[in-house]
């Protein structure tokens, strides 16, 4: 038996090419994916070992969004050199290390920025602690003193014994490159480049001379967790002390779950893919099975029984999605090697170093390969089993082109009733098996689909002659067929119409409700400088800026809770920003007196949740009293006066205290933050302007107020672009699907296609047949995984608004739908060209010629 | 029609000093070894000879299926071994008909279109009465709407006989029409292509191996190692099927 199947598939290796194809393609994808992310998985957690090794005690912020490297959010508490000094002095411990960081460029000598988006770093001079090592050069130990990361040396052409000129907070600063460094495989610790600035400079560059870490982090002797124990003693409010142990599980799991999470994506798809391929598969044999039904009479004639045809056909199966399947993750090792240098060619990289062949993607890929083969091979074998001996008598193979009418019961029945689930349900379960019992239903129905479509499209192609009335009279021949080959381009049809449907529609909505807050035109923030009153006039000198709303802002603790409170003109505030009271009024604020955002349930918008993130738990009034908590630990009660509507602005102010009593909590700080109010209809240039005074101040940021929206609108796009892009792979597999498929009735076809020619059809006409065929096919294919994906993505639109009470109206971008119709058509097209050359090569007579 | 009104040429068809070669050296197989014939116009001719003699060589020569080695044909005064593919198509389809022993008919189409299958691809019509006689003649009236699938062998030759004359070809090519037909009905097809050359004028050449087909013809060329060893004028199913017998020995 397995004699006659290995001749069997040698005999056939031609047919099986696109099988082999599809599979290879898939797992491939599948492994791929896998080994690379397998990589960045990898060398994320390494990294944390090679940046928190030897950390025993580490005092991070309680508040988890403000870890480090989120140095730019305004509301950050520190931790001050008392605070470190009374760590330091506990029994068993012997060594620290501070993190301060900040935002630093360069100043090249024709006066442009460069290096802008780099990160300046305090030194941490305990060699335990210290995450980087020095490649050449010596570390920064001295006033004026700076090493670089490796990357940014080259990139920049920085070397050892530079001087440059370094923008800081403090200003200008004059500093000599002393080394160059790297962490761990990669070149920075920070995305934009690591600039480490000596103990003797940084707290001046950095943070405007204060001795203050945005997290410490402590080595000792002992038990990690009496180290904790003890140190939570001293450890200042807002900040948590966490073992060494717990903190890098943290980290690493952070670091972990992103890479998982990438790798399940990306492994969704490529199952997908696989899934698609299925289709192929399941063509093949089905075409192989009739084409061979003489081979299997014969056999069944001689004394096979259906149980040994079956086996054989599956045999055929396994060897096929074996053979596939190894030389998929072949493929995948390959493909990531190959991207790896091109990245590396191109100038980026991979992280990590090497790619390892994780057994688990091998195995992986493997059984998923030839489990997929196998069980698509089921149905053809089945039909095999069925063969009567009878059929080796027969002149050609029966084709069935007749569809029972329980297929079109089944088929009517999930359509109906999947649709009626999805728009009644009220869980997520009966709406996503309501989706998946509609789908179900229009694959069993494909073959009416075809066999309807294909009718219907028949005045319009028999105007282009006998060979269009041809072609559709082919694709009903074998509805069955034609639908799955149409399958399978329907799939990846279905869900780029749904993302681009669903995901559009929600994109708007969020975008809209978003951009129905009001907001300031420009918000202007300094991390760790000020806001002075020279560049506030700087600012008011720009073409159409209108108003310059300068405020002061400090973290504190209001009731335990991490936030900002802040203090500027009541008047520049309220006309340039959108910060007004919705209970009590501001007017009244005084000694004693503060103003807090407006945390009760009914003022809670969807604007809020996104940017705060969280949602203080005790709802606060006029007349309550909160106490508040400077970074010092000075503690205060206030009554509040009044509450301020949530809007994007508000947030950006958090509570509201007089500049007098201010004053009296922070000293006569200057301004940090400050609103920007540009005349309506300022062109570009304004903003080219804001954008050029901040970049000579790295402690500047400038952002666009509806920046949030830009921002969503931005990652849905991003999204809706990602996802397309990876379903791409699916369609493409579906495009070897229509060539098999068009390749193999060609040759089903051949004596036909003689005749044809020998009685006057010319080639051109032939093979526009063949094309006008596969055209349709993915016509057919395109359009209903179109109509499908958009009725999925409405009813899918219309559950969510009636179980979140959202008004999400559907958004439905037109042009793209008739481009991927046309894309779809255009694919079919392309599809044809080797089976319609194909078609016209066998020289006529041998294509009569019988056997 | 092109032979209706065309002017009286004697041949409808002929090839001369044809050669037909496969293969080359030792293992060359000369299934034509220089055969120079005319086939008359108006007549029905038949081609006979063992199996290999180059029956089927010859008939695809001339009808423009196959090139030759060496030497020409023509159809009418047309050399066909000048002609391109497209035109060598053209040609079959406004100027020649075609019967097979089978695969004859284009599944998807009903018998009426199958009938009708040259002159669509020609973009021409046909002309109803013509195509009524043959229709009726083939005695196919009453299956025209039925796909090839629901008729019996027999009748899916006479679609094919009537294919082949219902754009009044020149010529009509015939390879064994009756090979798988049952005696009888071969008859009925024999018959009818012998009442088109006579009723209507059509020039017919067959390749035959049945001496009672042949009889049929007015003319049967008997072919040998590829070249033309004989003919015989006004046959009896007993002399072609005595000449026959002289092949054997
Ligand atoms: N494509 C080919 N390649 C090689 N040899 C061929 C080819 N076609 C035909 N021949 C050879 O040419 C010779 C003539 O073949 P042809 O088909 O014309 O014979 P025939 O008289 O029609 O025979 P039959 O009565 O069996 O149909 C034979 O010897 C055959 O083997
Ligand atoms: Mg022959």
């Amino acid at each position: 038996m397995l004699r006659l199947v290995l001749s069997s598939v040698r005999h056939n290796a031609g047919r099986y090419l696109a099988t082999l194809v599809a599979i290879v393609t898939g797992v491939g994808f599948y492994t791929a994916v896998g080994f690379i992310s397998d990589r960045v998985i990898d060398s994320l957690e390494g990294n944390v070992d090679a940046q928190y090794g030897n950390v025993d005690v580490a005092v991070i912020p309680e508040d988890p969004t403000t870890a480090e490297g989120a140095a730019h959010d305004p509301a950050e508490l520190r931790i001050s050199q008392d605070s470190v000094d009374r760590l330091l002095a506990l029994p068993g411990i012997e060594g620290g290390a501070g993190i301060l960081t900040g935002s630093v460029a360069f100043l090249g000598d024709d006066g442009r920025a460069f290096a802008t988006g780099a990160t300046g770093r305090l030194w941490v001079t305990d060699p335990d602690l210290d995450p980087l090592q020095v490649d050449s050069g010596e570390a920064p130990t001295r006033s004026g003193q700076i090493a670089v990361d490796r990357g940014l040396a080259d990139d920049e052409g920085l070397e050892v014994g530079d001087d440059v000129t370094l923008l800081t907070l403090a200003g200008k600063e004059p500093a000599t490159i002393v080394g160059i460094t790297s962490f761990g495989d990669s070149d920075a610790l920070d995305d934009g480049g690591t600039v480490s600035i000596s103990e003797a400079d940084a707290f001046d560059w950095l943070n405007s001379g204060q001795h203050e870490y945005e997290t410490y982090y402590l080595r000792g002797s002992g038990d990690q967790q009496d180290l904790v124990d003890e140190a939570d003693a001293v450890v200042p409010s807002g900040f948590r002390a966490q073992t060494g142990d717990d903190f890098r599980d943290d980290q690493r799991e952070t670091a972990g779950t992103f890479g998982n999470t990438l790798k399940k994506g990306l492994q969704a798809f490529a199952i997908l893919a696989l899934l698609v391929g299925g289709f192929v598969i399941y063509n093949t044999f089905s075409v192989i099975v009739a084409q061979r039904l003489r081979e299997l009479a014969v056999l069944a004639a001689i004394g096979a029984t259906p149980r040994q045809l079956k086996r054989s056909l599956r045999l055929e199966g396994l060897a096929i999605g074996v053979v596939g399947s190894v030389l998929g993750v072949v493929a995948g090792f390959v493909l990531t090697l190959l991207l790896d240098l091109v990245l590396r060619v191109t100038g980026n990289s991979l992280p990590g170093s090497g790619t390892t062949i994780g057994v688990a993607n091998v195995v992986g890929g493997l059984v998923l390969g030839t489990v997929i083969t196998v069980l698509s091979v089921m149905i053809p074998a089945r039909r095999a089993a069925r063969t009567e001996p009878i059929e080796a008598m027969r002149d050609a193979a029966v084709e069935s082109n007749r569809l029972g009418r329980t297929r079109g019961l089944i088929c009517l029945a999930l359509v109906v009733l999947g649709l009626a689930a999805t728009l009644v349900g009220t869980g997520i379960a009966t709406i996503g098996l309501g989706l998946l019992a509609f789908m179900a239903g229009v694959f069993v129905g494909a073959p009416y689909i075809a066999k309807g479509g294909a009718r219907l499209s028949r005045p319009l192609l028999e105007r282009v002659g006998m060979e269009g009335r041809l072609a559709v009279d082919n694709s009903i021949r074998n509805p069955k067929r034609t639908a799955t080959t149409a399958n399978a381009l329907l799939i990846g049809v279905f869900l780029v119409t749904l993302v681009a449907v669903a995901g559009n529609s929600m994109k708007d909505f969020a975008v809209g409700e978003v951009n129905k807050l009001q907001s300031a035109d420009y918000l202007v923030t300094s991390t760790g400088g000020t806001i002075d009153p020279t560049f506030v006039s700087k600012l008011e000198q720009v073409p159409d800026v209108s108003r310059v709303a300068p405020f002061r802002r400090e973290p504190v603790t209001i009731d335990g809770e991490a936030t900002v409170v802040s203090s500027g003109d009541l008047g520049d505030l309220t006309a340039v920003a959108n910060v007004r009271a919705s209970a009590g009024s501001l007017d009244d604020l005084g000694p004693g007196k503060i103003a807090v955002l407006d945390t009760r349930p009914e003022a809670q918008g969807s604007a809020v949740e996104l940017s705060t993130g969280s949602v203080q738990d005790q709802h606060v009034d006029v007349g309550s009293t909160v106490a508040l908590e400077d970074n010092r630990g000075h503690q205060q009660d206030f009554t509040v006066v009044a509450l301020i509507e949530p809007s994007l602005d508000s947030v950006q102010v958090g509570s509201l205290l007089d500049p007098d009593t201010f004053d009296s909590l922070f000293g006569q700080v200057a301004p940090t933050v400050a609103f920007l109010d540009v005349d309506s209809g300022a062109q570009s240039e304004t903003k080219d302007a804001i954008n050029d005074l901040a970049d000579l101040r790295p402690d500047i940021t400038v952002q666009e107020g509806n920046a949030i929206g830009q921002l969503i609108g931005t990652i849905f796009d991003f999204l809706i672009k990602a996802v397309t892009g990876l379903l791409l792979m699916s369609v493409v597999i579906a495009l070897i699907g229509i060539i098999n498929t068009m390749s193999l009735s060609i040759l089903e076809r051949r004596r036909e296609l003689g005749l044809l020619r020998i009685i006057g059809m010319t080639d051109n006409r032939v093979r526009r047949m063949v094309t006008l065929e596969s055209a349709l096919i993915a016509f057919l294919g395109t359009l209903s995984g179109l109509i499908s994906g958009l009725v999925v993505a409405l009813a899918l639109v219309l559950s969510i608004n009636r179980l979140s009470e959202a008004t999400i109206s559907p958004s439905v971008p037109y042009l793209e739908l008739v481009g991927i119709l046309v894309l779809g058509v255009a694919l079919g097209v392309l599809a044809a060209l080797v089976p319609a050359r194909r078609s016209t090569r066998l020289p006529v007579l041998d294509a009569i010629a019988a056997g | 029609m092109p032979s209706a009104s065309a002017p009286p040429v004697s041949t409808a068809a002929r090839a001369v000093d044809a050669r037909k070669t496969y293969g080359a050296g030792e293992a060359a197989v000369h299934a034509l070894a220089g055969v120079t014939v005319s086939f008359p116009e108006r007549e029905f001719t038949a081609i006979m000879g063992p199996s290999g003699s180059g029956k089927s060589t010859l008939m695809q020569c001339v009808a423009g299926l196959d090139r030759l080695t060496s030497g020409s044909a023509y159809i009418g005064d047309t050399d066909i071994s000048q002609l391109n593919k497209t035109q060598l198509t053209l040609l079959r389809r406004d100027r020649l008909g075609f019967i097979f022993q089978q695969y004859n008919l284009i599944p998807s189409l009903t018998a009426r279109e199958n009938i009708l299958l040259p002159m669509t691809l020609a973009g021409t019509r046909p002309d109803p009465e013509w195509f009524d006689t043959i229709v009726r003649t083939v005695g196919m009236g009453d299956r025209l709407g039925n796909l090839p699938s629901e008729l019996s062998g027999g009748q899916q030759q006479r679609v094919a006989v009537a294919r082949a004359l219902v754009p009044r070809p020149d010529i009509v090519f015939a390879d064994e029409p009756t090979g798988a037909l049952d005696s009888r009905t071969g008859i009925e097809i024999l018959s009818f292509m012998r009442r088109a050359v006579d009723e209507t004028g059509q020039t017919i050449v067959m390749v035959t191996h049945d001496p009672h087909a042949a009889s049929y013809a007015n003319t049967v060329l008997f072919l040998e190692d590829g070249q033309i060893v004989d003919s015989m004028e006004a046959p009896t199913a007993d002399r072609v099927l005595d000449r026959m017998k002289r092949f054997e020995g």
